[in-house]
């Protein structure tokens, strides 16, 4: 077996250059192994070679993104490494940031990558986006258990290994889940985890907290007597007899309707097709879901500027979040290039 | 509240001249159990048939599987209240089960009439989807039901599982006289003081919200569906089926809850590793925010009231019943109660979060997996040489939810089969999980 080729980027504290007053400095390549890059040797043993060692200032790193891209990019081209390490970065938050950054440039270019720091540094939330980090302490102290552990994976990752789940491999986890038999029914799993929890064991949760990603709000309208308004309804509104076929539940698409010319939803047109809630008050009364006729007696009294003629409709029931932003996306886009200013979202 | 359950394991069905259990072997006298379902005017049709565990069968459309249980010593009945049974409280004395077997209510009427939600469970008793739900093992007698067209879908669902329990009941019978192979006592003992003191919070959806209708059909407590604040149950309510009936998953069943692996181990546990004081039953799908909250902080007042330590949790649906019951951890962790969640998940795609609305207080989850087949792609059932029940299925408009979206269509359900859309195992059977 050839020993395996690695290429390291550390910042410049630990290429050697400086501290913080060295924060500055641009991009460097120094052959060989260079500070913890030496110990990494040694760590992957059989023979492994850091090839080079790319060194960049920390603000360097953060304000020129592109440059540092541009010249690892042109390291990994030049010497064809099995793996790219990065770090450890501990709780350094520039250089955690620097190494997620250097390790996306090297999976884009299919040379595997991995890096390693404190799950609360900044640059661990790039877990999410695919980049594989090991979990360290804050500090430097932790250095020789981040390093068996970097080593360790880096190995497998650089001799063309596909790594298993993070719970047991030990990186952090990317959100990337996936259907697993854990070998034991859930009842007992649950009970032993109540057992450890009410006697102060550790226990570890299958399915580890993820705060939900929060959308900041647009800027309030400036003047809403003046501003176009759209309704947007997952209250799975169809037209009468559902001739689109819409499903229930569980939307592919949303569907586009036309308002222009109507003051209301009548009975008659409209009706709902949702599998979450009792449908039959709002086929009595279809404006119960989207309110037309009550935004066409603010748009008489000048209280709005203009009901926009389409509407947007499907039933938001049981949809991965995954196409429920597309739809959103899809549907905010047009909105914004028919000139929308203000939204009515309508839930059920 | 002392309960000795007897069981008579099952181990063959036959059809023959009279009603009787020796030795495993359940012989049915169909005649005699079909006059009875028959003596009620609602029930237009019904048949009996056998289906053995790894035959190639399979069974559509399931309502329910329902275990023969009955009261032989002690006040009531065994799943009170439902179809206008009597309410009595139950859990004291003696019941008999026929363990190993299920009443299977094969019938194509559906939940409610009020928005898309159609019965979309079948049974297989061989293959891979067969072998992914507990009924598989056992020996099932299925009712294949219908009422009269006339009525209305509510008067209907409680028609066929009336006729169902009838089924269930007059098996039961054969066994009320006998000596059970198989003894059990349940009884809340007082135990070493020291031992953590735990409840199960076992939440179930009321389908009051999206049917419209306070008495509609569903998984029932002495036969109340309704939206109702928290109960408490003493665990042997449930051994004697005071809460019953099934929802619209394969795991929601009345077999299914009758043999909750979780409870029934919480409960067989008790005395040695804690101190089980019982069930809190929290009724899901509240409509408003302020309601969900108010469910929630009362289920974890109620558990504090019982001086409960630790809780584990478990629901049966899906969607917006998740914030009463995941807020209810929150409530509980806040009042020093350390909870355990059990639960599926949801489509993951795209690094999306499992959990509809994660909480830093749930933080001892065990996954069951995802909570729809087609994430855990589940493949096609295959070819069967024998169906039992109705010989297509049909795809309503928009129906099927995840699969033949919009199309009318009628698929034999002889052929090659999608799994329903829902996996959702509610009380951990399987080893199924999610990880990352």
């Amino acid at each position: 077996m050839t020993s395996l080729r690695v290429v390291h980027y550390v910042n410049q504290f630990f290429g050697g250059l400086g501290g913080e007053d060295q924060a500055h400095v641009g991009v460097t390549v120094k052959t060989g192994a260079v500070g913890p890059g030496r110990a990494l040797e040694t760590a992957l043993g059989d023979g492994a070679r850091v090839e080079a060692t790319i060194v960049c200032g920390d603000n360097f790193a953060t304000e020129r993104a592109a440059e540092l891209a541009h010249a690892i990019a042109a390291e990994l081209d030049r010497l064809k490494p099995d793996v790219l390490v990065a770090g450890p970065a501990f709780g350094s938050g520039r250089y955690g940031l620097a190494c997620a950054h250097a390790c996306k440039v090297a999976t884009d270019r299919g040379v595997p990558a991995i890096t390693a720091m404190h799950p609360e540094n900044p640059g661990a939330s790039e877990a999410r986006r695919g980049v594989c980090i090991v979990p360290t302490g804050a500090s430097t102290i932790a250095m020789p258990a981040a390093l068996a552990a970097l080593a360790q994976l880096a190995r497998r990752l650089g001799r063309g290994e596909t790594l298993g789940p993070a719970e047991i491999e030990g990186y952090l986890p990317q959100g990337r889940r996936r259907v697993h038999d854990r070998g034991r029914p859930g009842y007992q799993r649950a009970l032993d985890m109540l057992l450890d929890k009410l006697d102060g064991r550790p226990y570890r949760s299958e399915v580890p907290y993820a705060p939900p990603e929060r959308v900041p709000p647009a800027p309030p309208i400036a003047d809403l007597s003046r501003a176009r308004i759209a309704m947007v309804t997952t209250g799975g509104l169809v037209r009468k007899g559902n001739p689109d076929r819409q499903v229930a539940a569980n939307a592919v698409r949303y569907h586009r309707h036309t308002v222009a010319e109507l003051e209301s939803l009548s009975p008659a047109e409209w009706e709902a097709y949702h599998a979450g809630y009792f449908n039959h008050l709002v086929n009595a009364n279809p404006n119960y879901i989207l309110p037309l006729s009550f935004l066409r007696d603010l748009e008489r009294q000048g209280r709005i500027g203009k009901v926009h003629e389409h509407i947007y409709a499907l039933p938001g029931v049981s949809t991965p979040v995954a196409v429920s932003a597309g739809h959103g996306r899809g549907i905010a886009a047009d909105l914004k290039a028919a000139g929308v200013e203000g939204a009515l979202l309508v839930a059920t | 509240m002392r309960l000795e359950l007897g069981s008579f394991p099952v181990t063959e069905i036959v059809f023959g001249a009279a009603t009787r259990y020796d030795a495993g072997r359940l012989t049915v006298d169909p005649d005699a159990v079909l006059a009875a379902v028959r003596q009620d005017p609602r029930i237009a049709t019904a048949t009996l048939e056998i289906a053995r565990p790894g035959e190639s069968v399979r069974i559509w459309p399931v309502r329910d599987v329902i275990e023969p249980r009955i009261k032989v010593e002690g006040p009531g009945v065994c799943y009170p209240g439902i179809c206008g049974r009597d309410i009595a409280t139950v859990g004291e004395g003696r019941t008999h089960r026929l363990s190993g077997m299920g009443v299977v209510e094969v019938s194509s009427v559906n939940w409610h009439d009020a928005g898309g939600d159609f019965v979309e469970t079948y049974l297989d008793m061989s293959g891979h989807y067969g072998a992914m739900y507990p009924y598989r093992t056992l020996w099932n007698l299925c009712l294949v039901v219908e009422p009269d067209a006339t009525l209305g879908e509510e008067i209907k669902n409680y028609a066929v599982h009336g006729a169902a329990l009838s089924v269930a009941d007059q098996l039961g019978e054969a066994v009320r006289s006998l000596t059970p192979p198989e003894r059990e006592v349940f009884e809340l003992t007082p135990v070493d003081p020291s031992l953590p003191r735990v409840v199960y919070i076992w939440c179930v959806h009321s389908p009051q919200a999206m049917s419209g209708s306070p008495t509609a059909f569903c998984t029932a407590t002495y036969g109340l569906t309704q939206l109702t604040p928290p109960w408490y149950l003493h665990p042997n309510e449930i051994l004697d089926g005071a809460l019953t009936g099934p929802y619209r998953t394969a795991f929601a069943m009345s077999w299914t809850v009758a043999n909750n692996p979780l409870f029934l181990d919480l409960y067989r546990r008790h005395g040695r590793d804690w101190n089980f004081l019982g069930v809190i039953s929290l009724r899901t799908e509240w409509t408003t925010q302020t309601e969900k909250q108010l469910m929630a902080n009362q289920t974890a007042k109620l558990a504090k009231q019982l001086g409960a330590d630790g809780a584990v949790v478990t629901w049966d649906a899906g969607g917006n019943e998740f914030i009463e019951v995941v807020r209810s951890i929150q409530a509980c962790e806040r009042l020093g109660i350390k909870t355990v969640f059990l639960t599926s998940e949801d489509d993951a795609t795209d690094g999306a979060p499992t959990m509809l609305e994660p909480l830093p207080e749930a933080d001892a989850i065990v996954s069951t997996s995802f909570f729809k087949n087609v994430t855990l792609a589940v493949p096609e059932a295959p070819a069967v040489a024998r169906v039992i029940g109705v010989s297509s299925k049909q795809v309503l408009r928009g129906s099927t939810i995840g699969l033949h979206a919009g199309a009318d269509a009628a698929l034999p359900t002889a052929g090659p089969l999608p799994p329903p859309w829902r996996y959702d195992d509610h009380y951990g059977f399987g080893s199924l999980s999610g990880i990352e």
